[in-house]
């Protein structure tokens, strides 16, 4: 790895930030539209001027899941590789074009959204149809981050050149891997959009192949998931070691990681759709085998993680079994931040396991386990993680420090989200077990004795969900002290070295390709026979539908 | 350290730091704790 860390300019910082000022304005918006859901959902509230729940449940579901990860993490990556291997003025030029064409479809589609034209929720399945404004702008979003993922290849491509022989740097060879990742997915969604959704929703086409619509989407929809986590794996990876006085654990293993990530984050869309007709079981039962694939890589990163504390903790001198794990930074949320996050991907990895289970997922799908389950990995794991780099990004693009006073609000916020959060998703996956649907408005389905047993959780979601909403306020208000008002200073941009001793890692790491070619082959032998059998035996295509929900 | 070395009886330095007992037992508890929550969920499932 590079042991020089490149300056970031004014120039650069300026781009960074941009992202980061988009991530915080949407953190806001989408968090009090989840804090109106979950009043909502309690029984005891009602929505002013006629404002339409599933409005509110598709601006929380886009703005968060779409567009303030995606910000976020374009902009983290965009400095990791300007840190790492630097960006020229061309690029930076270009990086700003990505930005602006994602912010101006964010725009489209979130006014679209909020003036009840698109109320279709972040999956926007077919039938229901949305305003072409709506799935023009998320195409601009997508089109956006495609263009910066194009400017990180270039980035990686230049410094290559400039170093022969020399294997890239950890953090930009995880941020190639990533946007990889998003570009081969981002094609399935790109294809639905712009070839089925919008002449549709124009009226040039009359109906919509449903299945074929759902499977493109899932095929963008898992890595999706993995899109929110892998930068979060690679803060696990290159910055904690360096927050606790580390060094990194194995070059070698962080790349091997990642590259499985790459290889079994996308054949493995039917899992989301296990009770969907139409699709063969067996294709879905291969899909489902290849989904337990990404078992290995998680828990390669757990035991990297566990490794980077214990050897850290014993070459400070703690001797006993777990002597080091005491001695951690807990006081600095530069560390307890991300450490919460991991220690809630537990939980939500052996809760992953159980919806990916095939039949078991009859037992939790289409219930607020999974808007649990998602609550944990995605709000809890990603966003703590997001915030703990937060704390040293932000103050490092504005030449500020993170105060002691910013660093204890720091470690409040990360308790009141963890309590509020435990409550919420606690009860939602309760909740799940019992019956309780996801994606519904209040209702009391016309009585009945299973319905009355879910009530008490969707007031205890309330409760983490106001919880929750105080957590938002307090993180903005840090973003802003950190932005405008903490004193002048350097503040660190940890990034880890490897051990002096460490084993070279092996060339074929590198091979990209190899990687992109077997992951290519898994997609073909994933999705052909299926999507195949899918557009020679799907029933007529669907007139859109505009009610209940939709326009 | 410069003490240190001039003791006849070291331990092996490389051996202590380079443990990793404990990340052994940390990730088997870790598999166990996936494997007790998917057959308590098996069990709800087939008990449905």
């Amino acid at each position: 790895m590079t042991k020089v860390q490149l300056p970031l300019s004014k120039k650069e910082s300026r781009l960074y930030m941009a992202f980061m000022w988009v991530t915080y304005i949407s953190l806001l918006i989408g968090g009090l539209m989840g804090l109106l859901q979950t009043l909502v959902r309690s029984g005891k509230y009602t929505l002013p001027f006629n404002i339409d729940y599933y409005t509110i449940l598709t601006v929380h579901g886009v703005i968060l899941g779409l567009v303030l990860t995606t910000f976020f993490i374009i902009g983290f990556q965009f400095s990791l590789m300007g840190k790492t291997v630097g960006i020229s003025d061309k690029q930076l030029k270009v990086a700003w074009l990505s930005f602006w064409v994602m912010l101006i479809g964010t725009i489209m589609a979130a006014v679209t959204i909020l003036v009840g034209e698109a109320s279709v929720l972040y999956t926007f399945y077919a039938p229901l149809r949305a305003h072409p404004a709506f799935y023009i702008g998320l195409a601009l979003v997508i089109i956006g981050s495609w263009i910066a993922a194009f400017v990180n290849f270039r980035q990686l491509y230049v410094w290559k050149k400039a170093h022969k022989g020399e294997k890239s740097p950890l953090p930009a060879f995880m941020v190639i891997i990533n946007m990889l990742m998003w570009f081969i997915a981002t094609i399935g969604v790109a294809t639905s959009v712009l070839v089925l959704f919008i002449p549709w929703s124009l009226g040039y086409a009359e109906t919509i192949n449903v299945l074929l619509s759902r499977t493109l989407f899932w095929y963008f929809g898992h890595p999706l998931v993995y899109f929110w986590l892998l930068p979060a794996y690679m803060a696990w990876y290159v910055v904690i070691p360096k927050i606790i006085g580390g060094k990194l654990f194995s070059d070698a293993l962080a790349r091997m990681a990642f590259i499985l990530l790459l290889m079994f984050s996308i054949p493995v869309g039917f899992h989301h759709q296990l009770t969907e007709p139409g699709i063969d079981p067996t294709w879905k039962f291969i899909q489902v085998v290849l989904t337990f694939m990404v078992v290995i890589p998680s828990l390669m990163t757990a035991f990297s993680i566990f490794a980077t504390f214990e050897t850290t903790g014993r070459r400070k001198g703690f001797k006993s079994l777990f002597g080091w794990f005491k001695k951690l930074p807990w006081k600095d949320v530069r560390f307890l931040a991300p450490f919460i996050g991991m220690a809630a991907f537990i939980p939500g990895g052996a809760g992953g396991i159980v919806n990916a289970s095939h039949q078991m997922n009859a037992l939790v799908h289409n219930t607020i386990w999974i808007t649990g389950h998602f609550h944990l990995t995605a709000a809890t794991t990603v966003i703590l993680t997001f915030f703990g780099i937060t704390y040293w990004l932000v103050p490092h693009l504005t030449g500020r420090r993170l105060t002691p006073r910013l660093n204890k609000l720091g470690i409040i916020q990360t308790f009141i989200w963890t309590f509020g959060m435990t409550i919420m998703s606690g009860s939602m996956h309760i909740q799940g077990l019992l019956g309780g649907p996801r994606r519904s408005s209040f209702s009391e389905y016309a009585g009945g004795e299973q319905v009355a047993t879910w009530i008490n959780y969707q007031i205890a979601q309330a409760v983490g969900g106001t919880i929750l909403f105080i957590g938002i306020l307090l993180m903005v208000y840090i973003f802003i002290q950190l932005t405008f008002f903490a004193p002048r200073g350097v503040q660190e941009y940890p990034i880890a070295v490897e051990e002096d001793d460490a084993e070279p890692t092996p060339k074929i790491l590198e091979n990209w390709y190899l990687w992109i070619g077997i992951t290519i082959a898994l997609i073909l032998f994933a999705y052909t026979i299926p999507v195949i059998d899918i557009l020679k035996h799907s029933p007529p295509g669907s007139l859109p539908f505009d009610w209940p929900i939709g326009r | 350290m410069g003490k240190r070395n001039t003791v006849q009886h070291q331990p092996n330095p490389h051996e202590s730091t380079h443990s990793l007992k404990g990340t052994f037992i940390a990730v088997m508890l870790l598999g166990v704790f996936i494997l007790v929550s998917w057959f308590g969920f098996y069990a709800l499932f087939l008990s449905r």
